[in-house]
């Protein structure tokens, strides 16, 4: 028989963690690709197996993007399958592969209702798979507990989406991010992980397509003069006029006869 | 070495039950039996004394059908099977020893696999065929006859000795022959004279004793897997419910995965007939078609793919029979073996798994059979600028060419894309979602698709200028105007 440990002993073990201190983790996590997230993550980075649920108020505010480096990473580099479970809409190609997910690498399952809990059982039990995500408004914490552990088991990451009304419910995921537009930015507040509380809500700094204007937050909102500057409310022009703007922002997949083109310009006014 | 088996045709079913042919009993199960229900009774004596005793008649067709089955799923073993009708199968076993991790464990495996058939066996082990034959004949290992179950030649005779003359399934003339000899095992048999036995019994036993032992050589023919699969289980009982066809069809695809395995085959697709009772107005039979990611024969993955099936099937009717069918086999290459398969050893059936998990292509084709064909797949993007057209979904595993050529001289792209644009209203030439819209950028003109206009199911002309706009909830949204308004068609997430 062993001694008994010393009390020191054990609260140096990686699975032991204080309340006030974050918790180390023997594996290193994966990068999420934003420094400021990575530091306030145990082990650096998205903890590989386990679940982790984000809250996004809305859809659009940039949640997606939150994970888009991370699942890169897995699918590009990796060459791990990344597993997307019922998504709300359709996924757009060329912006995945923009954001430099390998495309035949990625799994997308349309399982309606109960079937997306019984699929992302049977993706976290197989090999290969890197990280599912998935969209489950209907979880209950028992569904979520048996997810996390086949995530554990199989070392994979496992993303919940839920709606932002679940952040009061107790939950057994050991990370749950509520997440919320702030301008250009994506505001961060890490509700739970495995250490300290963090109590400042982070932002960080999602790729955009655009810049807001400096002084133009969406609760005063002026005239977006620059941007489309043949808007103006009193006279909207008609489509044949908006052409003369530049051509590196026009998609013209045909060659238009001229005969054509007139006609349709006589035809087609507001 | 051979090994035999020898199928009884008895079910398990609560009441006592027993096979006649001919008005006389051929065989009772264990409570027929307890009750003095012997073989070769009359009909009307066994009725006297278990009046509750059920009856079915000899069916030859179904018993053939049975060794078949047995045959084929034998082939999951060994690829020199043989048939000695009308119910034993001999394996030719020596060649499988290794791969299977020894005798006892290969023993035990084949016995299982026939039990697993749905039959009674009796097996034995022993060097020659004709030994194992008389072997198993004599009750098989679980009378004592057979063990200790061994290959060495060394012991066979004293094995045989111990045999009763009367369970050898000997003629009927040498039988009498030999009892009026007053000699009542084999031993008794072996110590006469060959030559004199061969006199007043027949050359042909005194062979039959020779082959037994091994000191002529005993050819056997071959059993010939056939060229395609199909057999057929008749149910003991109609049945609507899936679980019980599933374990059922378990025995069907034991045997096509046997015989998968001795064709060094696979298949993509099989398909499993369900024969209904007849009613009226319902298909006499409806056929569900397995399909595949890869080539396989795995009788696990088989199983998996059609209890989804079954799961989500309505029944017409009660099904009576299944008739399972493969009939474009593909060449599949040996048996692998995990390299550090967990019990240390090369267990028959593990082909190409990993440490404990299913492949991608195992996890494809269960999840095609549980959500449908199309509620899997994978994304390309397609160089064309109507953003409807620029996804493309694509079957799982197909082969994907390396895109990119035209898609990079566009915009920003939105990440969901919806299916279809939704309007938004407008008040003083501003769009509106929960407040009036910011335009951030734009407008990226897209003006395409004359070609497929009017087509059904097309996009069709589009003449559209999207911009990127903000709401005052900071969604990130992908709106356009076109002559009918403004619509909202993606989301930045």
């Amino acid at each position: 028989m062993n001694a008994v440990p010393r009390l020191d002993d054990i609260l140096t073990r990686a699975d032991v963690w204080r309340g006030g201190v974050m918790a180390t983790s023997v594996q290193p996590g994966l990068p999420t690709g934003f420094a400021e997230l990575d530091a306030e993550l145990p082990g650096g980075g998205w903890a590989r197996g386990g679940l982790c649920e984000l809250l996004p108020t809305r859809t659009g505010v940039g949640e997606l993007s939150l994970l888009l480096p991370a699942l890169a990473r897995l699918s590009a580099s990796e060459l791990s399958w990344v597993v997307c479970v019922a998504p709300p809409h359709p996924l757009h190609a060329p912006a995945l592969a923009q954001g430099g997910i390998a495309l035949e690498r990625l799994l997308i399952a349309g399982a309606p209702g109960r079937d997306a809990a019984w699929t992302c059982a049977r993706a976290l039990d197989t090999d290969g798979v890197g990280a599912v995500v998935a969209w489950l408004p209907g979880a209950d914490a028992t569904l979520l507990r048996r997810l996390h552990l086949a995530a554990e088991a199989n070392r994979s990451l496992l993303f919940v989406f839920r709606p932002a009304a679940c952040a009061a419910e107790a939950s057994p995921a050991p990370l749950r991010l509520q997440l919320d537009g702030e301008g250009e930015r994506l505001r961060v507040h890490i509700l739970k992980r495995r250490g300290a509380a963090c109590a400042l809500p982070l932002s960080l700094a999602v790729p955009r397509p655009a810049l807001l204007p400096a002084a133009s937050l969406p609760a005063a909102m002026p005239a977006c003069a620059q941007a489309a500057p043949t808007l103006s409310p009193s006279s909207p022009p008609p489509l044949s006029s908006l052409s003369s703007l530049p051509p590196s922002s026009h998609a013209l997949a045909r060659p238009v006869p001229a005969a054509l083109a007139a006609r349709r310009a006589s035809l087609r006014l507001f | 070495m051979p090994l035999d088996a020898r199928p009884c045709a008895c079910s398990d079913a609560a009441p006592p039950c027993a096979v006649v042919e001919r008005e006389r009993i051929v065989v009772a199960d264990d409570r027929a039996q307890a009750a003095g229900i012997v073989s070769g009774l009359r009909l009307a004596s066994a009725r006297a004394r278990l009046p509750e005793l059920v009856v079915q008649p000899r069916d030859p067709a179904q018993e053939s059908a049975a060794l078949t089955r047995l045959a084929c799923s034998a082939g999951a073993f060994t690829s020199e099977v043989s048939l000695a009708p009308p119910a034993t199968l001999l394996l030719e076993i020596a060649c499988s020893l290794r791969f299977f991790g020894g005798v006892e464990r290969l023993f035990a495996g084949i016995v299982q696999a026939a039990t697993e058939q749905g039959l009674r066996v009796q097996a034995a082990l022993a060097p020659t065929p004709l030994a194992a034959q008389w072997l198993a004949f004599a009750g098989g290992a679980d009378a004592g006859f057979g063990t200790p179950a061994s290959l060495d030649a060394a012991p066979l005779a004293h094995r045989l000795g111990v045999l009763p003359l009367a369970r050898l399934a000997l003629p009927a003339a040498q039988e009498k022959r030999l009892a009026a000899f007053g000699a009542g095992t084999l031993a008794d048999v072996l110590r006469l004279p060959r030559a004199g036995l061969a006199r007043r019994v027949g050359a042909d036993f005194v062979a039959d004793l020779a082959r037994a032992l091994g000191e002529i050589p005993d050819p056997r023919a071959r059993f010939v897997f056939p060229e395609h699969f199909s057999q057929t289980l008749e149910l003991p009982a109609r049945s609507e419910s899936a679980l019980a066809l599933a374990f059922a069809a378990r025995r069907l695809i034991a045997a096509l995965s046997g015989w998968l395995a001795a064709r060094a085959a696979g298949i993509r697709e099989c398909f499993l007939d369900l024969r209904c009772e007849r009613t009226t107005g319902a298909p006499p039979a409806l056929t569900l078609s397995l399909s595949f990611a890869e080539v396989t024969r795995d009788a696990q993955r088989i199983g998996r793919v059609l209890d989804e099936r079954l799961a989500r099937l309505q029944l017409p009717a009660s099904v009576e029979s299944l008739c399972l069918r493969a009939t474009a086999p593909e060449p599949l290459a040996g048996r692998e073996a995990a390299l550090f398969a967990a019990d240390g050893s090369s267990a028959r059936g593990h082909a190409a798994r990993g440490a404990g998990g299913a492949t991608i292509a195992e996890l494809i084709e269960r999840l095609q059979a549980r959500l449908g064909e199309h509620g899997v797949y994978r994304l390309a993007a397609h160089p064309e600028h109507r953003p409807e057209n620029a996804t493309q979904k694509n079957a799982p595993l197909a082969r994907q060419d390396a895109q990119g050529t035209g898609v990079a001289q566009h915009g920003p792209r939105p990440l969901w894309l919806l299916p279809a644009p939704q309007a938004l209203s407008e008040q003083g030439g501003r769009p509106q979602r929960g407040g009036p819209l910011h335009l951030l950028a734009g407008p990226e003109r897209i003006e395409s698709g004359w070609w497929d206009e009017g087509e059904p199911s097309a996009v069709g002309d589009v003449r559209r200028d999207y911009f990127i706009a903000v709401s005052q909830r900071c969604e990130w949204l992908w709106i356009f105007r076109s002559e009918a308004g403004w619509f909202l068609h993606g989301l930045f997430a």
